[in-house]
C-alpha cells in the first residue's frame, strides 16, 4: 500500500501538556532537530487504564513558533538581536485526530512521545487498512501516494464526485481526467467494473478536451516518475471517440463543427424521427424560468401528441410526416407524403407544422395539441421553439442516424462548446437522458456509466426547476444504485442544486474563491484546510471522502496527453493515424 | 530651587534611591585610591569580552509554620529559593540560562525544629532553627542562605574564567572577575564634594574607584556608574553602583569598573517593559522569571505542605 512499508516511525515530539489534548485536536512540541509540515501524519501511543495501549493518528493543519519568554514585542529584538535577554525558540505543531486504535475515545496524554507516522502506520492513520479498493489519487506533501476508496465511488457504497474550484487554473477538468486515467488504467483496483468502463465527456470551454489521445510535448521525467509511483504507466487515452455537432450552414456534407481538429471527430445529429420518439422536445424548455408559467404544461402534451401522430416517410429514413392516428397507423409502418403534405426533415419543418397546429395564422387552435391552455401562453411556447429551430436546429435532420455511438470507444467526447447555451442543455440534457434509460432498462449497477460534466451549474442551478435539473438529481439519487456516476464540476457550489452537492460521496476542491471558501458547502473541510484553500497552486487539490474523516490535500501530476493543439508532440503521434 | 521628580520605578518596589543608613553599618571608606584630586567623571572601555554571566536569585515564603510547644508557640517559615545565571555570548550574540538551582528550607524559631516530610524528589525540605524567637531573623536567616547560594554560584562561574555580574553586593571575597551590580542606593559613601560629580554622569561614564569596608573583611572597591540617559530625571536617574573585591589589584578592579560601565548600559531595561527600568536589567529580569517558574506553582507547593504536614503523626517535634 505505501512506498515505505517498513520505514520505522522517528520521533519528531512530544504532546504538548501546557493546555487541554482532547479527541479532536492536540499540539505537538517539536524536537530541535525534527520539523511537521501542513498534512504530515503523526501517531502518540498512550497508555489508558485497564484498556491498554490507545493509538492516536493525528494530521498536522497548523505549524507554530514562538519565543519562550518573551513578553513583550520588542523582547524578540533583545532575544535575536542584542542576544541581551535569554529566550527558547519553541516550534510546535497542530494536529487534528484522524483515528484512534482500538476505538476507545480518549485524548491523547500530554507529554506522550510524537511519532512522524510511516509505512503502516501512515497507511492506518488514513484509514488506507480499512478501504474496500483503494486508489492512489496523487501523493501527499511527504511524497507518498493518498488514496480514495473506489467503494465510495462506483456506487457499492456511495456514488458520484463533485468537483469545485475558481476557473481559469485549469485544474477541475484536469483532474477529473487524471481521476478517470486512473480509473480506467488501474482495473486491478476497480474490479468487475472496469470491464465495458463507459466514459461520457462534455467539453463545454475551447477545445481542451479535444486531444486526450494525444501525447503531450511537455510531459517530462517528474511528472514520468510520479505517475509510476501511483502505479500508472502514463499514456494519453487509449480509446477515445470524438463527437462534434455539424456546422450551422454545412449544407448536404456534414462536417463537425469545432476549430482546431477534424481527423476523427464525427459529427453527430438526431432525426426528427429520434427527437420525437425520446421525446427531446423537453429540452428545449431548459430555461429553470420557464416551469413558473404554463409552458411545461403545453410542451407535455405537444410531446405526446407528436408521438401519436409522427409516421415514417418512405424513402426518407428519419423523416415524418404527422397524421391523425385515427387513421390508423402502426408503429414502422411507412407512408408515401400526399401532395402538399408537409415532410419533417428538421427541426425548422417540425416547428412550422406544430404552428399550424397549436398557434395557426387563421382560425382556431387544435384543442387536441394544446388542450386549455390560454393563447398567452402558446405564443410564448412558439417564441421559444422558433427560437430553439434558429439556434440548435441543425442538431436535427433527417437521412442516416448520426447519433453519438457511446459503445465505439471507452471514452466518448462530445465537443458542445461551440453551441448556444440553449443547445448545450438540449444536447446534455438527450445524451444523459439515453444514458440514464439504458441503465434503467437493464437495472444492473454494471457496466459502469460515468458521465463528466463541467459548469454544473448552468445544468442543475440552485434556483428554479427544468427537465434537465430533474434529471441530474435523479441521477445524484439514483444514479449510484444503477452505476450512472457524476462526476460534476463547477466555479462555485453554492449555485448548484443541493440535492446533486449532497449525493457526491466524493468532494474535490482546487483553488477557491476567498467568499465562496466560507460558505456552509464546504463544511467537510477544516478551518486551516479552507485557509489555504485561496492559495492552492494549480494541480493541488483538497479530497474528501467518507472514508476519512479529514480531507486530504494531494498534488496530482502533469498529464501525459495534450490539452491544447500547440502542446501535441507530433513526433511522436502517428500523422497517418485515421486514415 | 530644588526640582521635584517621580520615581521611574513602580511604587511597589520602593526607590531606587533611598538613603537609609539605619541599614547599613558605617564602613570606612576612602576616596583616594583611585583619583586623588578633584573628581571627574570617568568614560567606560569595552575591552570587547565575550562571556558575561548574569548572577541572580529569588526567594519565596511557601508557607509559615507554627510548633504547638509546651513553652508557647514557635514561629516557622517554610521557603523556596531558586538562584541561577544567563550567559550572555556577544559574539552571536545569544544570552542563554545556565544554570537554575532551587533549594527549600523551613526555618524555626526560639532554637526549636521540626522535620518537614519530603513530599517529592522535587519537593523536600531542609529544616533549621535560629535562637532568635523575631520573625525577621527567620527571614534573615532564609534570605541568608539564598545569598549564599549566589555567591557559591558566581565564584563558580568566576573561576571557569567567564566574567561575572552578580545581582546585589558581592559576598565571595576571592580575587576573581566578579562584579557586584547594586541597583538601589541605601548607604551614602561619598562626602558632598565628591558626591557632586555622580550627578555629571554621562550614561556609559562612571566615578573613580573608592574603597569601602577599609580593614575589615569585606574590603571591596566600588565606584557609580550611569546606565541610561538622564532624561528629564533627577542626578541620580539610572545611577547604580558596582564594587568588586579588594583582593584583586588596583588596575584589574580599574579595567572590570571601565569594562562593566561601557557594556552595562546595553542591558538596561527600558520604562514600559520593567517596573523598574533601567537598573533592573534586561537578562536579571528574565533570569528572576524563569526562576520564580522553577520554584513550582505557589499553589500546588502550598497544597501539597498542606497535606503532608496535616497527615496525624507526620510531623513531630524534636
Amino acid at each position: 500500500m505505501t512506498v515505505n512499508g517498513d520505514a520505522q516511525n522517528t520521533a519528531v515530539g512530544r504532546v504538548l501538556g501546557t493546555e487541554h489534548t482532547t479527541t479532536s485536536e492536540f499540539r505537538v512540541l517539536l524536537e530541535e532537530d525534527e520539523y511537521l509540515q501542513l498534512d504530515d501524519l503523526v501517531v502518540v501511543r498512550t497508555e489508558v487504564p485497564k484498556r491498554g495501549e490507545v493509538r492516536t493518528y493525528g494530521m498536522i493543519t497548523e505549524v507554530e513558533a514562538i519565543f519562550e519568554g518573551a513578553s513583550f514585542e520588542s523582547d524578540t529584538r533583545r532575544i535575536a538581536g542584542e542576544g541581551t535577554m535569554p529566550g527558547a525558540k519553541v516550534r510546535s505543531a497542530r494536529a487534528a485526530v484522524t483515528r484512534v486504535d482500538p476505538e476507545v475515545w480518549v485524548s491523547p496524554d500530554p507529554g506522550e512521545i510524537v511519532d512522524r507516522a510511516a509505512g503502516i502506520e501512515r497507511d492506518k492513520a488514513l484509514y488506507v487498512d480499512e478501504m474496500g479498493r483503494p486508489l492512489p489519487v496523487g501523493v501527499g506533501r511527504d511524497g507518498s501516494p493518498m488514496f480514495v476508496d473506489l467503494d465510495f465511488f462506483d456506487g457499492r457504497k456511495g456514488g458520484h464526485m463533485s468537483i469545485s474550484g475558481i476557473s481559469g487554473v485549469a485544474t477541475k477538468t484536469s483532474f477529473a481526467l487524471f481521476f478517470l486515467r486512473l480509473l480506467s488504467s488501474r482495473p486491478d483496483i476497480l474490479g468487475e467494473g472496469a470491464a465495458n468502463l463507459r466514459i461520457l465527456v462534455f467539453n463545454v470551454k475551447g477545445e481542451d478536451l479535444l486531444w486526450l489521445d494525444k501525447p503531450n510535448r511537455y510531459f517530462d521525467e517528474a511528472a514520468r516518475e510520479q505517475w509510476e509511483r501511483l502505479g500508472v504507466e502514463p499514456a494519453p487515452f487509449p480509446s477515445v471517440s470524438f463527437w462534434a455537432p455539424p456546422r450551422a450552414q454545412s449544407g448536404d456534407v456534414v462536417l463537425p463543427d469545432t476549430g482546431g481538429r477534424q481527423e476523427n471527430v464525427a459529427a453527430f445529429t438526431w432525426t426528427p424521427r429520434e427527437f420525437i420518439d425520446e421525446g427531446l422536445l423537453r429540452f428545449l424548455f431548459t430555461d429553470a424560468n420557464d416551469s413558473r408559467n404554463q409552458i411545461p404544461f403545453i410542451e407535455e402534451r405537444v410531446r405526446s401528441q407528436l408521438r401519436r401522430y409522427a409516421v415514417d416517410v418512405a424513402g426518407e429514413p428519419g423523416a415524418v410526416v404527422l397524421r391523425d392516428p385515427m387513421e390508423g397507423y402502426k408503429p414502422g409502418d411507412q407512408v408515401t407524403p400526399n401532395p402538399g403534405e408537409a415532410v419533417i426533415r428538421d427541426l425548422r419543418s417540425l416547428v412550422d407544422q406544430l404552428e399550424e397546429f397549436v398557434d395557426p395564422e387563421d382560425g382556431e387552435p387544435e384543442r387536441r395539441w394544446t388542450g386549455r391552455t390560454q393563447a398567452g401562453t402558446v405564443s410564448a411556447f412558439m417564441r421559444r421553439l422558433h427560437a430553439a429551430a434558429h439556434r440548435l436546429g441543425h442538431l436535427v435532420r433527417s437521412g442516416e442516424s448520426r447519433r453519438i455511438d457511446r459503445a465505439s470507444a471507452q471514452v466518448s467526447v462530445v465537443a458542445i462548446q461551440s453551441l448556444h447555451e440553449l443547445g448545450q442543455r438540449f444536447v446534455v440534457g438527450a445524451l444523459l437522458a439515453e444514458a440514464f434509460a439504458e441503465k434503467e432498462r437493464t437495472g444492473q449497477r454494471l457496466p459502469l456509466s460515468v458521465v463528466v460534466l463541467d459548469e454544473l451549474n448552468k445544468y442543475a442551478p440552485r434556483e428554479g426547476t427544468s427537465p434537465l435539473k430533474e434529471m441530474l438529481i435523479d441521477i445524484a439519487q439514483r444514479g449510484r444504485s444503477l452505476g450512472v456516476l457524476l462526476v460534476g464540476a463547477q466555479q462555485t457550489a453554492s449555485r448548484v442544486a443541493p440535492e446533486v452537492m449532497e449525493n457526491a460521496a466524493i468532494r474535490v476542491a482546487g483553488r477557491l474563491d476567498a467568499a465562496e471558501a466560507e460558505r456552509s458547502e464546504y463544511g467537510w473541510m477544516l478551518p486551516s484546510t479552507r485557509a489555504r484553500a485561496r492559495l492552492l497552486k494549480p494541480g493541488t487539490m483538497v479530497i474528501s471522502q467518507p472514508a476519512i474523516p479529514v480531507p486530504l490535500v494531494v498534488d496530482f501530476p502533469f498529464p501525459p496527453w495534450a490539452t491544447r493543439k500547440e502542446e501535441v508532440d507530433t513526433a511522436q503521434s502517428d500523422p497517418f493515424e485515421g486514415i | 530651587m530644588a526640582q521635584l521628580h517621580v520615581e521611574s520605578w513602580a511604587p511597589d518596589y520602593g526607590s531606587p534611591f533611598e538613603s537609609d543608613a539605619g541599614l547599613a553599618e558605617p564602613e570606612k571608606v576612602d576616596e583616594t585610591v583611585e583619583v586623588h584630586g578633584l573628581w571627574h567623571a570617568i568614560p567606560g572601555i569595552d575591552d570587547g569580552i565575550s562571556q558575561i554571566a548574569f548572577v541572580d536569585g529569588v526567594r519565596r515564603i511557601d508557607a509559615r509554620l507554627t510548633i504547638d510547644d509546651l513553652t508557647g508557640p514557635v514561629a516557622g517559615i517554610c521557603g523556596s529559593y531558586g538562584v541561577g545565571a544567563v550567559l550572555w555570548d556577544r559574539s552571536i550574540p545569544r544570552s542563554e540560562i545556565v544554570e537554575a538551582r532551587i533549594g527549600r528550607l523551613a526555618v524555626f524559631g526560639s532554637g526549636k525544629g521540626a522535620p518537614i516530610p519530603v513530599i517529592s524528589a522535587e519537593l523536600s525540605y531542609q529544616s533549621e532553627s535560629v535562637p532568635d524567637a523575631d520573625p525577621g531573623a527567620l527571614i534573615t536567616r532564609f534570605h541568608g542562605a539564598m545569598r549564599r547560594a549566589e555567591g557559591d554560584l558566581s565564584e563558580e562561574l568566576a573561576k571557569t574564567g567567564v566574567f561575572v555580574v552578580s545581582d546585589g553586593p558581592i559576598n565571595d571575597m576571592a580575587a576573581t572577575d566578579k562584579v557586584g551590580f547594586i541597583k538601589s542606593h541605601r548607604a551614602p559613601y561619598l562626602s558632598h564634594e565628591r558626591a557632586a560629580v555622580i550627578g555629571s554622569l554621562e550614561c556609559g561614564q562612571r566615578t573613580p574607584l573608592f574603597l569601602i569596608g577599609k580593614g575589615g573583611r569585606y574590603e571591596r572597591y566600588s565606584w557609580y556608574f550611569r546606565i541610561a540617559d538622564r532624561g528629564d530625571g533627577h542626578s541620580w536617574t539610572g545611577v547604580v553602583r558596582g564594587e568588586v573585591s579588594a583582593a584583586l589589584d588596583l588596575d584589574r578592579a580599574a579595567s572590570i569598573a571601565a569594562r562593566t560601565t561601557a557594556i552595562i548600559p546595553a542591558v538596561a531595561s527600558e520604562g514600559h517593559v520593567d517596573p523598574r527600568a533601567p537598573q533592573n536589567l534586561v537578562p536579571i529580569a528574565a533570569l528572576e522569571r524563569e526562576l520564580r517558574r522553577r520554584l513550582g506553582d505557589p499553589g500546588y507547593v502550598y497544597r501539597a505542605l498542606r497535606s503532608a504536614i496535616m497527615k496525624p503523626h507526620a510531623a513531630g517535634v524534636v
